[in-house]
């Protein structure tokens, strides 16, 4: 009964952000705009750099997918979750008809979270096709699934958090350029952590992404992408737990 | 009853919005929380739909508190707010599906079906709502909160902003909604809405109830007749009575106020009184 209803909650706030999704989908302006930076990281990085570089024998355009494809599913997963949220609750108001309805704030925040994992993953795999037909190169292993999904889990959470809070629109572009903007960047999209200065590495290795980095790039199980695993693991939880937490508390 | 909510107050960093309101409304009772802007209506509205967590106070709706057991409650009621919050970029029907989803209607395709046909929007029903007037846009929230068939809805300025015709609909579509035993708990700063759809009304003022009655007993109670003068300097004014009586007597001995009418009070008139009075 309970779970049945968790399920039925969760697949009515999927259903509403899907139908929303594919009302923008036929706009061109949202999907230049979703997905035109990785591309153009992608094509400049990997022509400019990509035959002259290589990281342990790894062929730079492939390092390079694979840290577009972590930024990307993250970017796309993170903001249209939380613009979904954050818009819905302070300017066209129809949150509140998510929050007044006898679904549970665990199941709005699975909804939520499911329809920003889709919404990532189809960023994700135009990332994947363009670097294969860019670049021949093909990222689709099984370490890499694990870290797609537990980064777009992560990152749709904290989407879903920040939506909740924030008290105007101009908030999400300072959490922007003060937190996803730097993470994107210094985690290990374009160039390996371990370059870093010994201070910003520390700091580096508390972001989520450098660990979906770390996993996506693995060819062994190893220790380092067991850590890992269990960071994100343990990050993933943490926010679903503090995001259905300020569901229940949500007041205006 | 339907609805009992008792001692609810709120306060937003130093304006008390609400202070120690008390509402008890039956099953199929349509109640009218009347005042001015800034009355404290749409807070009270939002502490009863969950929205927002008094400061202190309790709600139990059909017999379910609305903290401790949100869901049940929430399965009670339904909420049309003061603005649309439909989803613009949806149809209709697409907002109708999302809504009957959330709230689990057993056959929402027979459900929405039924809703368009109730609610005159087969017309409509493809066209993304961002499209629809503002009438109809409120025609399609009243619509959708109706396919769960709730035993409370709450409305909050139902026709607020909407021409002349349209509110003539939405007051229609409330008629209809209260014949098949709903209750309702409306707010408005109308005095003639409240009083052509509300078998009580509280009349609200700086967050507080003030008067709580019928409409008609309120007319009674607070004074039958309306003394309107002009004094000497052209300042209108107004004044209560009970009686044609009183109205004469208190006249004698006052020559500076001419010209002056005297007519039968409305709703209206209390309100303005109470208005001036807090």
């Amino acid at each position: 009964m309970i779970l049945n209803d968790f399920k039925a909650g969760a697949g009515a706030v999927l259903l509403r952000e899907m139908l929303l999704l594919k009302v923008k989908l036929t706009r061109f302006g949202f999907v230049f705009y979703s997905l035109m930076s990785p591309l153009i990281y992608l094509a400049a990085f990997g022509f400019g750099f990509g035959s002259r570089i290589s990281f342990d024998g790894v062929r730079y355009e492939l390092f390079l997918v694979q840290g577009l494809i972590s930024m990307t599913s993250m970017m796309n997963s993170y903001n249209l979750v939380m613009t979904s949220v954050s818009f819905g609750r302070l300017h066209n108001k129809s949150f509140q008809t998510i929050i007044t309805s006898p679904t549970s704030p665990a199941a709005i925040m699975a909804g939520l979270i499911l329809s920003g994992i889709l919404r990532g993953l189809v960023a994700a795999a135009v990332i994947i096709g363009a670097g294969y037909l860019l670049f021949d190169v093909f990222v689709l292993s099984g370490f890499a699934a694990v870290a797609l999904l537990l980064n777009l889990a992560f990152f749709s959470g904290l989407g879903v958090i920040v939506g909740l809070l924030i008290k105007d629109m101009e908030s999400s572009a300072m959490i922007m350029n003060f937190f996803i903007m730097p993470m994107s960047f210094f985690s290990g999209t374009f160039f390996p952590v371990d370059n870093l200065p010994n201070a910003v590495k520390g700091v580096v290795y508390l972001f989520p992404l450098t660990h979906t980095n770390i996993i996506m790039r693995a060819q062994t199980l190893d220790g380092a992408v067991i850590v890992s695993g269990l960071i994100l693991l343990a990050a993933t939880l943490a926010v679903g737990t503090v995001g259905t937490c300020t569901m229940s508390n949500y007041s205006e | 009853m339907i609805l009992v909510a008792e001692n609810l107050s709120k306060s937003y960093r130093r304006v008390q919005a609400a202070d120690n309101v008390s509402l008890r409304i039956d099953v199929g009772e349509v109640f009218g929380l009347l005042g001015p802007n800034g009355a404290g209506k749409t807070t009270v509205i939002k502490m009863i739909s969950t929205l927002t967590h008094p400061d202190s106070g309790s709600v139990v709706i059909k017999g379910f508190d609305i903290r401790a057991q949100a869901r049940q409650a929430r399965s009670a009621f339904a909420v049309v707010p003061q603005e649309n919050n439909l989803d613009g970029e949806l149809s209709v029907v697409d907002n109708l599906r999302v809504y009957a989803s959330l709230h689990r209607v057993a056959t929402p395709r027979a459900a929405i079906d039924r809703i368009i046909a109730e609610f005159g929007i087969a017309d409509k029903a493809r066209v993304p709502v961002e499209k629809l007037s503002g009438g109809q846009k409120r025609r399609v929230m009243i619509a959708r909160v109706m396919l769960t068939q709730p035993e409370l809805i709450l409305l909050d300025e139902p026709t607020l902003g909407l021409d002349p015709s349209f509110r003539r609909d939405i007051w229609n579509l409330i008629t209809r909604i209260r014949r098949q035993g709903t209750a309702i708990l409306l707010t408005t700063h109308y005095t003639d809405e409240a009083e052509s759809l509300c078998d009580r009304v509280a009349i609200m003022s700086k967050g507080r109830i003030i008067h709580e009655d019928t409409p008609q007993n309120l007319i009674t109670t607070a004074g039958s007749f309306v003394l309107e003068t002009t004094d000497s300097n052209g300042q209108r004014d107004f004044r209560l009575f009970t009686s044609q009586e009183e109205i004469n007597r208190s006249l004698i001995d006052r020559k500076d106020i001419e010209p002056y009418t005297v007519r039968a009070a409305k709703l209206e008139d209390i309100v303005a009184n109470v208005e001036h009075n807090h």
